[in-house]
């Protein structure tokens, strides 16, 4: 009998099935991968897994024992553990306190604490002072640290999700051996991963899901990467938007120092889409957030932009990841949204204009006919995809002539993303050079007239239509030595 | 069906009228006088101290901040007045000068918060203190006295038979709310408060807005200051000592959150009405003033808790 089965896993989210009786077993004793594309489900999964979402049907048996499902506390007393990229520690306690967290006798020697946290380390191999504040210790020492958190709690399953994404290729190699060493003690490994050189170094099986969907579950002993690529791409259609030609007009100069980034130089044609593609912590996001003056340095034809304020002066204007946490001031209303970044040109004497104000909500509503129609509702209230285009409609009132977009149809159901597709092709014969970049390949290659792709900090390939998308997603995801 | 779609915003919009509304129709079935012009206009003007300096600090907590250093400023603002009034400058330019030292302080503890990136609580904290401090050192401890005129006239002079503190307050009042709804920097207050992030990345000037809320808060200290000293007709060195706990519970009151980004000029002036009238009331119903405050912060939690159930829907 496995370790784990998941049965016949089911989710919706609104219209959209993320998950489609998706199968998925664990047994003891493997380190076992689970990979697909952005939004094929994988998340979704594992979070059903952790307790963290309830799923709409299916069921999970650890064990032998069926498991009371959408609770984070029972999944955990169970022993399922996660490991994440951003990781579940208190910085300012120390390793010990971490380990034991929440499970202190009252009275306690801190010395006693120590000793037991040195042995719980020492078992596993790792050198980490127990005394020292987690807030302290590297990237890499932090995962392994949460690791062993999880296996003090008596996990039996672990689900490494995208761990390596913060590390560097070091410490990458000491969670190597730390997931090598606990599977001879034959605990439950999923390996999470947009690497697939890890996978096939790290890994025993490999489960593939595609649009919620599993695809195929397979050893990964004589797989190659091309065949694995192509069952996570699958054989898709050639709808490219039609896109208008770059003008021919002189293009801009960008210059990019970012962080964690090799300096690099590109030019852009206004009306050109150009897509950064890459995995998380691959340096395709640096080049946005130098470019509009967050961190690192970028020069914009020559001339340096410092503080997005000055970006956006230069007619360079940012579309942020998250729209809730970096896009929109949610209380407020989606007209003064729209407004904020071009507030100042609507008032006279430091006083809004408020019949300029409505106008120009009015306008954007309804070029991106944003739904309902209502600009004087709190932007919370709105759909994601509407909300989207809430962040389009004010960096569009900027008047750019570069567009930076990161992730630009993240969590936006199908045809909001259709519409925002042909919006960025739109202003694209306006004139409007962008940059895209973004985690779902698939999107750049409907979308861009060149795709750039990006490992650890450079850029190791260029790509122009017509794009073989299993090419650029085997370049993305490592299946291809650069 | 309509109450579902009307009812919580017009409980929420007019929520603290309504409360106002019923604890007036009973103070006024509790005591025959209460309902008298001269004591109502007697509630304004002990409220208008109070509903100037939660005017400011409406504008510090809205962009996220707070502003602990109000009552001690105010203290400071009113000894400088009054000081530089008795050695010989004309009294409308010492008052200038009080109200722009105020303005001056204010401004420096914004620059500590927006560009230092400290605390805004710990830098107020340390303007309490500081301010209290200079006020003592700057009166020798000791009230100013026989102030000329113009001060009596600010704090007890009336002007169309409304009180001139009256008319203070709600100049400043008015001045607030076209600031807050009218302007783009009362915008970007809202913007800073609500998600500062994103008012970054739209180009706002964040840390010149901090300063900005400071110093309003500053200005309003200032103002109190000329009110409370012509009230008193005299400068205390320990006048409005704890006023900064009152300012900030009229803001709550009046459906200011201190998370930032939510709050208007209103609300807060009806929260200080609402402090002040339940004070009123409860000195014409004689309640001993240790049972006044307990009720007051009674009331501070109840019109939190009744903000949160009419939110959460």
């Amino acid at each position: 009998m496995a370790l784990l089965e998941m049965r016949k896993i089911s989710k919706r989210f609104g219209g959209i099935e993320a998950l489609k009786g998706v199968d998925f077993v664990v047994e003891a004793g493997e380190v076992h991968a689970l990979v697909g594309e952005n939004g094929a489900g994988k998340s979704t999964l594992m979070k059903i897994l952790s307790g963290a979402l309830a799923p709409d049907g299916g069921e999970v048996w650890l064990d032998g024992r069926r498991l009371r499902l959408g609770s984070v506390q029972e999944a955990r007393r169970q022993g399922i553990a996660m490991v994440y990229q951003e990781l579940n520690l208190a910085p300012n306690l120390s390793v010990a306190e971490n380990l034991f967290l929440g499970r202190f006798p009252p009275f306690l020697d801190p010395r006693e604490l120590w000793a037991r946290a040195q042995a719980l380390l020492e078992g596993l191999g790792l050198e980490i002072p127990p005394e020292a504040p987690v807030g302290t210790l590297e990237a890499g020492q932090q995962a392994l640290v949460a690791v062993a958190q999880a296996l003090s709690q008596k996990a039996r399953i672990l689900v490494f999700d995208e761990a390596t994404a913060a590390l560097s290729a070091r410490e990458t190699e000491q969670l190597f051996r730390l997931v090598a060493d606990l599977r001879s003690r034959n605990l439950g490994l999923v390996w999470i991963s947009h690497r697939l050189e890890e996978v096939f170094r790290l890994a025993d099986r490999v489960t593939v899901l595609r649009d919620g969907q599993r695809v195929a579950t397979l050893p990964l002993a004589n797989l190659a990467p091309e065949v694995l690529v192509e069952l996570m791409v699958g054989k898709r259609e050639e709808a490219r938007l039609t896109l208008p030609s770059p003008k021919a007009e002189a293009p801009l100069v960008l210059q990019v120092e970012g962080v964690g980034l090799n300096p690099l130089r590109l030019s852009l044609r206004p009306g050109e889409i150009l897509g950064l593609a890459g995995v998380v912590g691959s340096g395709r996001s640096a080049v946005v957030e130098a470019l509009f003056g967050l961190r690192g340095q970028a020069l914009v034809n020559g001339e340096p932009i410092r503080s997005p304020l000055e970006a956006i002066r230069k007619g360079v204007f940012l579309v942020p990841a998250d729209r809730k946490t970096q896009g929109l001031v949610l209380e407020l209303s989606a007209r003064a949204n729209i407004s904020l970044p071009v507030l100042r040109s609507l008032t006279f004497g430091g006083v809004i204009l408020p019949s300029q104000e409505v106008a120009l909500a009015r306008h954007w509503f309804q070029a991106l006919r944003i739904r309902p129609q209502d600009p004087e509702q709190p932007a919370a209230a709105f759909s994601g995809g509407n909300q989207q285009k809430l962040v389009l409609a004010k960096a569009l009132a900027t008047k750019p002539h570069l567009l930076l977009l990161e992730e630009p149809t993240r969590g936006v159901d199908v045809a909001a993303r259709q519409e925002i597709y042909a919006l960025l092709a739109d202003w694209a014969r306006e004139g409007v050079a962008q940059i895209v970049s973004s985690g779902d390949t698939e999107e750049l290659l409907l979308l861009c007239h060149r795709i750039l792709v990006f490992r650890r900090g450079q850029v190791v390939a260029e790509f122009h239509p017509p794009y073989r998308g299993e090419e650029v997603v085997a370049h993305v995801v490592g299946a291809v030595r650069a | 069906m309509l109450w579902a779609r009307f009812g919580p915003s017009l409980l929420s919009r007019y929520g603290l009228l309504w409360a106002l509304g019923f604890l007036i129709l009973a103070l006024s079935l509790l005591s025959p006088y209460f309902l008298s012009t001269a004591n109502l206009l007697n509630v304004l003007r002990q409220v208008s101290i109070n509903a100037i300096l939660a005017l400011g600090m409406t504008v510090v907590i809205l962009k996220g901040g707070i502003d602990l250093s109000v009552g001690s400023l105010l203290a400071l603002a009113g000894a400088l007045a009054a000081g530089f009034a008795l050695s010989g400058f004309p009294p409308p330019l010492a008052m200038g000068l009080g109200v722009g030292i105020a303005v001056a302080l204010g401004t420096l503890q914004g620059l500590l918060v927006a560009y230092a990136g400290l605390p805004p609580f710990i830098v107020t904290l340390a303007g309490l203190t500081a301010f209290r401090g200079l006020t003592l050192v700057y009166t020798d401890g000791r009230p100013i006295t026989g102030l000329p005129d113009p001060f009596l006239f600010l704090g007890n002079g009336t002007l169309l038979g409304i009180p001139v503190p009256v008319m203070v307050m709600l100049s400043f009042l008015l001045l607030t709310h076209l600031l807050l709804q009218n302007t783009a920097l009362g915008r970007y207050l809202y913007a800073i408060g609500g998600n500062e992030e994103a008012a970054r990345l739209s180009g706002v000037p964040v840390a010149r807005i901090k300063v900005f809320a400071y110093a309003y808060s500053g200005l309003a200290a200032g103002l109190a200051a000329l009110v409370l000293t012509g009230r008193l007709n005299s400068a205390q060195p320990t006048a409005g000592t704890g006023f900064e706990l009152d300012a900030i519970a009229a803001a709550v009151v009046g459906g200011t959150s201190l998370a930032g980004g939510r709050g208007t000029a209103w609300g807060t002036f009806l929260g200080a009405l609402i402090i002040g009238v339940l004070n009123n009331g409860m000195n014409l119903l004689n309640v001993s003033s240790f049972y006044q405050l307990i009720a007051k912060g009674a009331v501070i939690v109840l019109a939190l808790l009744v903000d949160r159930l009419v939110r959460r829907r």
